[in-house]
């Protein structure tokens, strides 16, 4: 690496983002600084802060925002403490049952958000089955739909693969002999997660913390269907502003602050982050605050204690929570009744498989998806595993700055993406279609894989590679027999992330699908739009079992743990 | 005379008369090769517009139907963004928003160039060429009422306190509530406060649904006992599943809501565009939407068996008695409105 200090390797990524995220990027500023709400004015150049003000100055739009930070922050908390034991679990699965745990993970990723509201609501509905557990034990029906509450349970479950996949792998590459000393020198479990496991894995965290924050904080269709009207967050005044009032520069002046607030909080987490992990800088560690020995001796006994009870609690509340939604999916995909609903079994059927197989305009739309998120991935991987070694090693100044910029588009919530394009339509549209939705799918997916593999590579062990440079190795040798093989789980999920990232996005794609290109979900999207159907299910399920194959798949040619360690 | 050379006659004559009305821009005739960009929503309603109206055009004139499915929101916002140089030839919008479109100048008012327009009913004829009435109406579970739902201002009826579901937020089946409960109890929609306090009296409400299948979940579950929702859905719905909901027919009337064919301002497809809604406006595709999912002619000239007739709006008189609203107020109002649901209703 010269005298960039690696910064060059972080160029591919950056050139991506000026070349398909600047200008719809640029066009939902330009947007947020328009004097004029009116539809059809023509773009004024002079910056105005009326939308700001209009923004600020209302008491209303200030609560919304608000709670909905609070919102995010509250479900990446609960993402974190529900994806430890999950995690932890998934490294110690068998590797023949691997594939099958991360199915089961993926599991919400892969039902449509319709469906898995239904079975939120299922869940939580006065009579539902929270409410009959309640009277069962004698306690009164909770109040709980259309609550705060909903909505963070609803987003907790789709967002918690995310953060387990971002914490599995640097858990599985964690040096087991560091857990084995802790607990030769009589360390309990619940002290060598909190000692050992867990500052090893805060690179890990951090991903997985900036993904469910940056995603909670702008979801607005769960928050929608599992909030009734009386939880509103802000990514449902953006599409109320911007689709339905048809007013751009309020909608754009708010996705810009929740982008701002976006970049910030993925600023911090990336401090907080550093600040407890010196070892990767090789700082010397700050003090810190130790407890005198009595109370400290009593509370790793407490801990010790409850340690076991609450992580295998934990563990079943995640599974549970995760699996939900397929045994939904699966009982409605056969449930002989026109409306996708599973609160009523009226009898067996096919049907709607062979609706979905023998229709081929399902199967072509598939296709077309299937292209275009191979091919995303592919480029996405390739602009940002470079960038994950310049971030990770790089010694240029304003890494932390770069990083928090390059995440940029996970900030910006896709709708505003999705508005922003449309201003730019009538150059888009002269663009070949599939490249021009391959460069905004790169856009929404290349963030997530940098985070992840970012942690990834944060915790290759370097000696490995001066060992390998020591006995005389090239570099690219070296890097395809040191780095790549250590790298392998860390890569495995980063595509399989931005494999299902792509293959299901709906949010932006629905504004840019042509005559001559369309996607499934868009499909999907526009069949429930008018009313949803249980083809709907059928599909999910054939996804769900084709990505239980995509892994056994991936999982031979490019094991998802480190089998050589053992 | 069959059908199809009737059309085809009818074409003709369209095409002919073109050039005089749609100036240089327009192409006059149909050509082979031609393509047609139609926006439209998904599920049975592509599978019906392709059945009647794409294959005959493709077979008939070798033209080529392309189809971009998608939201109503999606679609509008795209053709306000295209204004002028339009991607869609056709876009369907619902009855709030295809006025509107008109006004803006991103669609077309319809015309008598589509031949089937002669048999619209004068209510089909604004904002575009309406393809479908889909009224919002009253429905209940008759098991937990003491008698049928006959009016509007049942809702307020002593064996319906704290069993009533209302729409979660203003969209069709939201606003028809509003709007009518404004009405039917002195007010309208440039006086809606009516609306809001009589609906307020209502409370408790039982439940909020934000969704046809939510309600329907809830009729499942005898969760409440009557809502404001589509008729036909919840017709398909009571079929299906519930034999115990009644949509009723309320005395005061269904809310009118309605499918909306718009050819685009601009489109360079002008003829093949009105071709295209002609046979949407064709007995024959009427004819399979009510059938299939039971949405109403809105042509005069449709005979169907009177079992199905009798779960429709068919015939001047019940068209007639369809309640309009002046949506433009709606439009505008509807952003204030939906603060005041927040506040004053849900709650």
């Amino acid at each position: 690496m010269g005298r960039t200090g690696g910064g060059l390797l972080a160029l591919p990524f950056g050139i991506w983002l000026l070349a398909a995220f600047a200008a719809p990027m640029g066009a939902v500023a330009l947007l947020s600084v328009q004097e004029s709400s009116e539809m059809f004015a023509p773009l004024s150049l002079v910056p105005s802060g009326a939308q700001y003000a209009e923004l600020f100055g209302d008491p209303f739009f200030m609560r919304v925002f608000v709670n909905t930070l609070l919102l995010g922050a509250a479900v990446a908390a609960c993402c974190a403490v529900l994806g430890y034991p999950l995690a932890l679990w998934l490294t110690r699965l068998p590797p023949r049952w691997k594939p099958i745990g991360f199915a089961i993970v993926l599991v919400p990723l892969l039902t449509n958000v319709v469906v898995r509201s239904l079975g939120i609501i299922l869940l939580l509905a006065p009579r539902g089955v929270l409410g009959a557990i309640a009277d069962a034990v004698g306690l009164p029906r909770p109040e709980l739909l259309f609550t705060w509450f909903a909505v963070g349970l609803a987003l907790t479950q789709v967002f918690l693969p995310f953060m387990v996949l971002a914490l599995y792998d640097v858990l599985e590459g964690q040096e087991k002999r560091l857990e084995e000393a802790a607990a030769g020198l009589g360390a309990g479990p619940a002290t060598r997660f909190w000692r050992v496991t867990l500052p090893l894995s805060l690179p890990g965290l951090r991903a997985g913390l900036i993904i469910t924050f940056l995603l909670a904080s702008e979801s607005y269709v769960s928050a929608a269907l599992v909030g009734g009207r009386k939880v509103l967050v802000s990514g449902m005044l953006v599409v109320k502003e911007g689709v339905e009032v048809l007013n751009y520069p309020l909608a754009a002046a708010l996705a810009m602050l929740m982008l701002a607030a976006g970049v910030l909080a993925t600023f911090l987490i990336g401090r907080v982050v550093a600040l407890l992990t010196p070892w990767i800088a090789g700082r010397a560690p700050r003090v810190t605050l130790r407890l005198p020995p009595a109370p400290r001796r009593a509370l790793v006994a407490v801990a010790e204690a409850l340690a076991p009870v609450v992580s295998s609690l934990l563990l079943t509340l995640a599974v549970l929570l995760l699996v939900f939604p397929l045994l939904l999916v699966a009982v409605a995909s056969v449930n002989d009744s026109p409306q996708a609903t599973v609160a009523q079994f009226l009898g067996f059927t096919w049907r709607w498989y062979a609706m979905v197989l023998q229709n081929e305009r399902y199967l072509s739309d598939a296709w077309t998806s299937l292209q275009l998120a191979l091919a995303c991935v592919a480029v996405s991987l390739a602009i940002s595993l470079p960038a994950a070694f310049a971030l990770v090693r790089g010694a240029f100044r304003g890494r932390e700055a770069l990083g928090a910029l390059y995440m940029l588009p996970l900030a910006l919530p896709g709708i505003a993406i999705g508005l922003g394009m449309l201003r730019l339509l009538q150059w888009f549209v002269a663009l070949p279609p599939f490249l021009g939705i391959l460069a905004v799918h790169v856009v929404l997916v290349a963030p997530f894989m940098l985070a992840l593999l970012r942690a990834s590579v944060a915790q290759l062990d370097r000696s490995l590679e001066e060992a390998a440079g020591g006995l005389g190795a090239q570099p690219v040798r070296v890097f395809r027999r040191v780095i790549l093989p250590q790298l392998g789980p860390g890569i495995a999920v980063a595509c399989v992330i931005g494999f299902l990232i792509s293959f299901g996005e709906v949010t932006v794609t629905a504004f840019l699908t042509t005559a001559r290109l369309q996607t499934l979900p868009v499909r999907i999207y526009a069949e429930a739009s008018f009313s949803l159907e249980n083809t709907v299910n059928a599909i999910s399920t054939i996804l769900i079992l084709l990505t239980v194959a995509l892994l056994l798949l991936v999982n031979r040619l490019m094991p998802l743990d480190r089998v050589w360690r053992r | 005379m069959t059908f199809r050379t009737t059309r085809r006659t009818l074409l003709g004559g369209a095409a002919l008369a073109l050039p005089a009305i749609w100036g240089r821009d327009a192409v006059a005739q149909i050509r082979r090769g031609d393509e047609l960009t139609v926006g439209v929503w998904g599920g049975a309603q592509e599978r019906i517009v392709r059945e009647f109206c794409a294959t005959p055009l493709e077979r008939q004139h070798g033209v080529r139907i392309n189809f971009v499915l998608g939201g109503t929101t999606e679609r509008r916002a795209r053709a306000y963004a295209e204004r002028g140089r339009p991607s869609f030839d056709v876009i369907y919008l619902n009855i709030f928003e295809s006025r509107q479109a008109v006004r803006d100048q991103v669609t077309q008012a319809p015309n008598a160039n589509v031949p089937n327009f002669a048999n619209l009913y004068p209510l089909a004829r604004l904002g575009g060429y309406g393809v479908a009435f889909n009224p919002v109406t009253v429905v209940y579970d008759r098991r937990m009422v003491a008698a049928p739902m006959t009016s509007w201002k049942d809702f307020w009826r002593e064996d319906l306190r704290g069993k009533v579901i209302l729409p979660a937020e203003l969209g069709a089946q939201g606003s028809a509530t509003l709007l009518m409960a404004a009405k039917v109890w002195g007010g309208s929609e440039t006086d809606i406060d009516p609306g809001f306090r009589k609906l307020a009296e209502l409370k408790p409400i039982r439940a909020f649904q934000s969704s046809q299948d939510q309600l329907y979940g809830m009729f499942d579950n005898q969760v409440g006992a009557a809502s404001v929702e589509f008729g036909s859905f919840t017709r398909t719905y009571a079929e299906s599943r519930n034999p115990n909901v009644i949509i009723a027919d309320p005395s005061e009337g269904q809310v009118v809501a309605m499918n909306v064919a718009c050819i685009t301002a601009g489109t360079r497809n002008q003829a093949l565009a009105e071709a295209w809604v002609n046979l949407h406006l064709s007995p024959e595709c009427q004819r399979a939407y009510a059938e299939r999912i039971y949405y109403s002619p809105t042509i005069r000239n449709l005979e169907l068996p009177a079992d199905l007739s009798a779960k429709l709006i068919m015939g001047e008189e019940q068209v007639r008695r369809l309640v309009d609203f002046d949506w433009d107020v709606v439009t505008r109002n509807l952003q204030r409105w939906t603060g005041r649901w927040t506040r004053e209703i849900t709650g």
